[in-house]
C-alpha cells in the first residue's frame, strides 16, 4: 500500500532519551491525547466532558495543562498527538502559544501527526497559521452536516457558509491533512438532506472524513426528546443512509478503514507515520495515526480533565471536573479518577473487538506478538468458526476480519470476542503507577 | 374439670368485624391475660395474620371464668381460620366446638365471608349466638343488622347481643350467653377414650404439637395413644391448655380442648380430624375426616436460579406448619428448576408466597395457577391434571371437567350492573340475587374456579371502590370445553406460558400474551415469531423484528473502557439468558410477563 513517494520519519533519540533508555526505563509512550474542556455551547448530541468557559478558569486550565504535561514528559514521546475536545480551537492565541512552547520545552512537540479538533465558528487565519506553525498539521473540523435546519437542531453553533470558509482558511494557511465529521441518522434528517451535506462536504475535497450515525448517549437533551418521544429511531434509515455513505465516499476516492473513518490513499502523500509494532498494511496513507493506534491497543497517555489513557498495561481517567483537576494538578498531582489493569486475556479480548472495527482487520502475527495469545487458539475457536458461519467473519491465511454485514455487528462481535475476568478488573484510586510516575523528574 | 362446666366455642366474623378485639376482652375480663400483658391481637401470632386481619392457624384458648350463678366454667375458645380456603380445617375446629359466637358490624352488616362460614358452623350442628358489634359508631344501624341476620342466615335478631368490642360493652353478657346458651359438652358412654385432632403446629423443641378436643375418657402423660387414620401409635409425652402461651396440665378430661405432644418430627403424620384412642380397646372413628386435598397448583421457582436449594429449604420449613401445602420439584425450560406447588385456594397460595418472601426473604416467581382438571380420556380413563405440561394429547381426550364454585358476592346496589358484567365475562351463571337493605345486594353465582384465581376479587374491589365482598365454596365439576394454549417463540413452546382456558377465552389471552411478549423479549439479528397456539391451530402472533446493525459509531481512546464494560455486561447478561427456539430470552423478560399476568 505504501507506495515509492513516501517519506519515512524515523524518531531520533535525544541524549536524554538515550540514556533513559539505557537505564532500563521502558520505551517512552508513542501516543499523547489532550482533552480540552471547553465548548461556547453544548450540542444536543454530546455527551463528551465539556463547560462553558467562564472566569479565568481557561486560563487556570492551561497552567494545570502545562503542569501535568510536565508530569508526564519523561515518560512520553509522541508520535501522534491529538487535541479534541471540548473545543480545542476555543483557545486564544496566546493560550495555545503557552501550551504549545511548554510543548516544544517538554519535547513533546515534533510529533509527525499532529491533530488539533477545531469548531468552524473558532478557526481564525492567524490561529490557524499558529497552530500550524508549532507543528500541527491535521485538523479534524466538527462539521457534523451541512443543512441550516439540522446544524440547528443540533445546537450547532456554526453556520453551513462557517465551514466553507474555514475550510479556506486551513488550506491556505497550509494544512494539507483535513479531516470533516459528519452526522447521518439525524432526526429530521431525510435522505435528500443527507445526499445533499454528502455532495458539499465531499466537494470540499478533504483527506478524511469521520461520519457517524447519531448516538442518543444518555443526559444528553436529544436523548430526553427521544425518550419523551419527540421524535422515532429508524434503523432501516439509519441502514441506508450508511449504505449510501459507503457509495459515495468510494466514488470520491475515499477508502473505509473503520466502521465510521474513510480516508485518501495517494501516492504522493506526506510523511508516513510508523507505528510500534503495527502493520500499516491496507490502512490508507491517510488514516489518523492516532486513532489507529487505539484500535491497536497501542499506549496512550491522556492529559486533561476527563481524559483517558492506558500506559503500561493500566487504564486510567482523570477526573472529569475541570476545578478539581485543576487544583489536584497545582498540587503538583495527577488527578486519576479510576484505574484499571486487565488479565492478560482480558486485555486480548478486548484488542480483539477493538482492532476488528478496522477494516484490515488483525494480522494473525502481530496479535500473537502484541497480546501473547493467539486468535488461532483453543480460546477464540469457536466464536470465530461460528461468526465465520455467520458471515460476520473472515479468515484467510494472513489475516482474520469482519466482512461488510460484520462490521454492521462489530458491537455484537466484539461481545463474543471479548473475556471477562473472573473477579472484576483491580480498581485502584489513586494508583501506584501513577504515583511512580509523579516522582519522576 | 366435669363436663358440665365447660364451654367449648368459636367465633365467625367477616374480616375488621371485631373477633379479635373481642377474643381480647374475653381474655381479658375472665382475667386469663393481665392488662399489662395485653398487646394488641393477641391470638394472631403471624404479622401476616394482624396485618391482614386473618387468622391463618387454629388458636385455642382456655379461659376460666365465674359465672353470676357463682359457679366457675372453663370456657375454650377455639379461634378458627376466617377462609374458606381452609373450610376443611374450619370445619374440624368447629366440629371440637358446641356453639360459635357470630359477630356482625353494626355499620357494615352481614358480609360474603360471614354467609359462608355460618353455613358452615350450622352444618355442625353448633349453637349460634349473634352478636352485633361496634355499636358505639355514629353509622351503626342496629335494626338493619337485626333485619339481615333474619333475612340472610335465618337467625333470630332478637337474639342479638348488642356489643362494642372496643368500648367494653356487652362483654358481661356475652360470656353469660356463652355459658347459658352453649351446651356442655356430650357426656360419650365409651369404655375407652376418644379426641378429635383439629389442628397441629410445629414446634423445634417439642416436635408436632398436636391440638385436640377430648370426646370420651381423658388423656395423660405416658399413655400409649394411636392416630386411627394415620395408623401411628405414639406416647403421649406432654398435655396441657393455652393461656394463650402454652401450660402443661396433669390431664385433658372428656370434653376439653389443649394439646398434646408426642415426640413426633414429621407433621404430615398427623392428619387434621384424625381420631385419637386406645390402640388395645379402639373407638369408632369420629366422623367428618377428609385428606386434605389441594385445589390449586402453581410454580414456584426463585428468581436466582442458584437460589434452589434454599428455596426448597425454605418451603420445607414452612411445610411443617402448613401441612396443607403440598410441593415436588419440576423443572422449566425458562425458569429452570422450582417447585409445583399446592393449595387450598387462592389465600392460602398467595399466604404461602408471601410468607415465602418475607420470612424466608426468598426472590421468587409464581407460575400462571391452574385448578385441578378432571380429563376423560377415549378409554374411560379419568385422569387429574394440574399443569397444562401434562395434558394428554387432545386426540385421547373424550372430555374436559372443570371445578366449579358456588361464590357469594355482596356489592353497593349501584355497582350491580359491572359486577354483573364481571361475572358473565368470568363465564359466570347468576342463581340468585338478594336486596340486602338499602344499599346493598347479594348475588350468587356458579363460577368456573379457574376465572377467580387471577383478578375476581381485585376487579370486585375495584369496582366497588372497597365496598364489595367475595367468598365461594366448591361446587364440584362440569365439562366444559378447555383447549390447551401454547406460546411459541420460533415455533418452540414457552412452557412457563402454556395454560388451560376455556375455548372463548383462549384467542384474546393469545394475543394479550404475545403483545407482552413483544414488549420484553430483547431483538436479535433475525426475526423471531411469537405465536399463541392451540394445537396446530394459531390464534395469535407478533413479530419482532430482526436487527439490522448493532455498532457504536464512535469509539476511541477515552470509550474502550466504557464500551468494553458495557459489552461485558451484556455477556454475563447472556448467560443467564433461556435459548428458546434459538431466541435468547432474558429471564427477567419471563418474570415480567408473569408478573403482569
Amino acid at each position: 500500500m505504501r507506495g515509492g513517494g513516501h517519506t519515512r520519519v524515523r524518531i531520533e533519540l535525544n541524549p536524554q532519551e538515550r540514556a533513559l533508555k539505557l537505564s532500563t526505563v521502558p520505551e517512552p509512550v508513542r501516543s499523547l491525547y489532550v482533552h480540552v474542556p471547553f465548548c461556547a455551547h453544548k450540542c444536543e448530541y454530546c455527551a463528551f466532558y465539556s463547560a462553558p468557559p467562564s472566569g479565568g478558569v481557561i486560563e487556570r486550565y492551561v497552567g494545570a495543562l502545562v503542569k501535568e504535561l510536565e508530569l508526564i514528559a519523561a515518560e512520553c514521546r509522541p508520535s501522534t498527538v491529538f487535541f479534541g475536545g471540548g473545543t480545542p480551537s476555543l483557545l486564544t492565541l496566546k493560550q495555545w502559544e503557552t501550551v504549545l512552547s511548554a510543548m516544544a520545552r517538554l519535547g513533546l512537540s515534533g510529533a509527525p501527526e499532529f491533530s488539533v479538533e477545531c469548531n468552524p465558528a473558532t478557526v481564525s487565519a492567524d490561529k490557524a497559521r499558529l497552530l500550524r506553525d508549532h507543528g500541527v498539521n491535521r485538523i479534524s473540523m466538527g462539521v457534523q452536516s451541512l443543512d441550516e435546519g439540522l446544524l440547528e437542531r443540533l445546537g450547532r453553533v456554526h453556520t453551513r457558509d462557517m465551514v466553507f470558509r474555514s475550510f479556506d482558511v486551513l488550506r491556505a494557511a497550509g494544512f494539507s491533512n483535513v479531516n470533516v465529521d459528519l452526522m447521518f441518522a439525524i432526526p429530521g434528517q431525510t435522505p435528500e438532506i443527507w445526499d445533499q451535506t454528502l455532495t458539499e462536504a465531499l466537494a470540499l475535497g478533504s483527506e478524511h472524513l469521520s461520519c457517524y450515525e447519531v448516538i442518543y448517549e444518555e443526559d444528553t437533551p436529544l436523548y430526553q426528546q427521544l425518550q419523551a418521544g419527540a421524535f422515532a429511531v429508524d434503523e432501516a434509515l439509519a441502514c441506508s443512509m450508511y449504505d449510501h455513505l459507503r457509495e459515495r465516499a468510494a466514488a470520491a476516492g475515499f477508502q473505509q478503514y473503520e466502521v465510521a473513518n474513510w480516508a485518501r490513499n495517494s501516492a504522493t502523500a506526506g510523511p508516513v507515520v510508523e507505528l510500534p509494532g503495527v502493520s500499516l498494511a491496507g490502512i490508507p496513507s491517510h488514516a489518523c495515526r492516532h486513532n489507529v493506534g487505539y484500535w491497536r491497543g497501542l499506549d496512550s497517555f491522556g492529559v486533561g480533565p476527563s481524559a483517558s489513557e492506558y500506559v503500561r498495561g493500566l487504564r486510567s481517567r482523570n477526573w472529569a471536573n475541570t476545578d478539581l483537576w485543576i487544583t489536584q494538578l497545582e498540587r503538583g498531582r495527577r488527578a486519576k479518577e479510576f484505574a484499571e489493569a486487565l488479565s492478560p486475556r482480558a486485555r486480548a479480548g478486548e484488542m480483539a473487538a477493538f482492532g476488528l472495527r478496522m477494516n484490515a482487520g488483525w494480522p494473525w502475527e502481530e496479535f500473537r506478538t502484541r497480546t501473547g495469545l493467539d486468535l488461532r487458539d483453543a480460546e477464540w475457536r469457536e466464536d470465530l468458526v461460528g461468526l465465520v458461519r455467520r458471515g460476520w467473519v473472515e479468515e484467510t491465511e494472513t489475516h482474520v476480519r469482519l466482512t461488510p454485514q460484520g462490521l454492521r455487528f462489530a458491537d455484537a462481535v466484539g461481545e463474543i470476542l471479548i473475556r471477562v475476568d473472573e473477579a472484576p478488573p483491580e480498581a485502584v484510586r489513586a494508583p501506584a503507577r501513577t504515583l511512580r510516575l509523579e516522582a519522576m523528574p | 374439670m366435669d363436663a358440665a362446666h365447660i364451654r367449648n366455642f368459636s367465633i365467625i366474623a367477616h374480616i375488621d368485624h371485631g373477633k379479635t378485639t373481642l377474643s381480647d376482652r374475653l381474655l381479658h375480663r375472665t382475667g386469663t391475660v393481665a392488662t399489662r400483658d395485653m398487646e394488641d391481637q393477641l391470638l394472631d401470632a403471624m404479622d401476616l395474620e394482624r396485618e391482614r386481619g386473618i387468622t391463618i392457624k387454629a388458636h385455642p384458648v382456655t379461659m376460666l371464668y365465674t359465672a353470676k350463678n357463682g359457679e366457675e366454667y372453663e370456657l375454650n375458645l377455639i379461634d378458627t381460620p376466617g377462609h374458606v380456603d381452609f373450610a376443611y380445617e374450619v370445619s374440624r375446629s368447629l366440629s371440637a366446638c358446641e356453639g360459635a359466637l357470630l359477630i356482625v358490624d353494626a355499620a357494615q352488616g352481614v358480609e360474603a365471608q360471614t354467609v359462608a362460614n355460618v353455613h358452615l358452623a350450622m352444618k355442625q350442628n353448633l349453637h349460634i349466638i349473634p352478636i352485633i358489634n361496634k355499636i358505639d359508631l355514629p353509622h351503626a344501624n342496629i335494626p338493619m343488622a337485626r333485619q339481615q341476620l333474619e333475612d340472610i342466615l335465618a337467625i333470630p335478631g332478637d337474639d342479638a347481643i348488642l356489643a362494642s368490642a372496643k368500648e367494653g360493652i356487652g362483654i358481661e353478657e356475652i360470656l353469660e350467653a356463652i355459658v347459658a346458651r352453649i351446651p356442655a359438652p356430650k357426656i360419650n358412654p365409651l369404655e375407652t377414650f376418644q379426641a378429635l385432632i383439629f389442628d397441629s403446629y410445629f414446634d423445634t423443641y417439642k416436635g408436632v404439637v398436636i391440638l385436640v378436643r377430648v370426646t370420651a375418657g381423658e388423656l395423660r402423660p405416658g399413655m400409649h395413644v394411636k392416630m386411627l387414620h394415620s395408623g401411628r401409635s405414639v406416647e403421649i409425652k406432654e398435655v396441657g391448655s393455652f393461656n394463650p402461651k402454652p401450660y402443661t396440665r396433669a390431664k385433658l378430661e372428656n370434653g376439653e380442648t389443649g394439646y398434646i405432644t408426642a415426640n413426633i418430627k414429621t407433621p404430615r403424620e398427623v392428619k387434621v380430624g384424625d381420631t385419637i384412642t386406645d390402640p388395645r380397646n379402639p373407638s369408632e372413628e369420629l366422623p367428618g375426616f377428609q385428606e386434605i386435598q389441594p385445589m390449586v397448583y402453581s410454580g414456584i421457582y426463585p428468581i436466582n436460579t442458584a437460589d434452589f436449594e434454599g428455596l426448597k429449604v425454605a418451603i420445607s420449613k414452612l411445610q411443617l406448619n402448613d401441612s396443607a401445602l403440598t410441593f415436588q420439584t419440576e423443572s422449566s425450560a425458562a425458569l429452570g428448576f422450582g417447585f409445583r406447588c399446592g393449595f387450598l385456594g387462592l389465600l392460602h397460595m398467595e399466604i404461602v408466597q408471601e410468607r415465602l418472601r418475607r420470612e424466608f426473604d426468598m426472590d421468587i416467581i409464581a407460575t400462571y395457577p391452574s385448578v385441578i382438571y378432571r380429563v376423560k380420556l377415549t378409554g374411560g380413563v379419568v385422569k387429574e391434571v394440574d399443569n397444562p405440561a401434562f395434558l394428554p394429547d387432545v386426540t385421547y381426550i373424550e372430555q374436559i371437567e372443570e371445578p366449579i364454585v358456588k361464590a357469594f358476592v355482596i356489592c353497593p346496589g349501584e355497582n350491580l350492573g359491572d359486577i354483573m358484567g364481571l361475572i358473565s365475562e368470568k363465564r359466570g351463571v347468576i342463581k340468585n340475587t338478594e336486596t340486602l337493605d338499602t344499599r346493598r345486594v347479594m348475588l350468587t353465582c356458579r363460577i368456573p374456579m379457574n376465572e377467580i384465581l387471577i383478578d375476581f376479587h381485585d376487579r370486585i374491589k375495584s369496582i366497588t371502590r372497597g365496598y364489595g365482598s367475595m367468598d365461594y365454596e366448591q361446587a364440584g365439576y362440569e365439562v366444559s370445553d378447555m383447549v390447551k394454549l401454547d406460546m411459541l417463540v420460533n415455533n418452540e413452546p414457552m412452557d412457563a406460558f402454556s395454560s388451560l382456558v376455556h375455548r372463548s377465552k383462549a384467542e384474546n389471552r393469545g394475543r394479550t400474551l404475545a403483545a407482552k411478549l413483544k414488549e420484553v423479549i430483547p431483538r436479535q439479528q433475525f426475526q423471531i415469531a411469537i405465536q399463541g397456539a392451540i394445537g396446530g391451530k394459531i390464534i395469535a402472533r407478533e413479530t419482532i423484528s430482526a436487527m439490522r446493525k448493532d455498532v457504536t459509531a464512535k469509539c476511541y481512546g477515552g470509550d474502550i473502557s466504557r464500551k468494553r464494560k458495557l459489552l461485558e455486561k451484556q455477556k454475563e447478561g447472556k448467560k443467564r439468558m433461556k435459548s428458546i427456539g434459538s431466541v435468547e430470552i432474558p429471564q427477567e423478560a419471563f418474570i415480567e410477563v408473569l408478573k403482569t399476568n
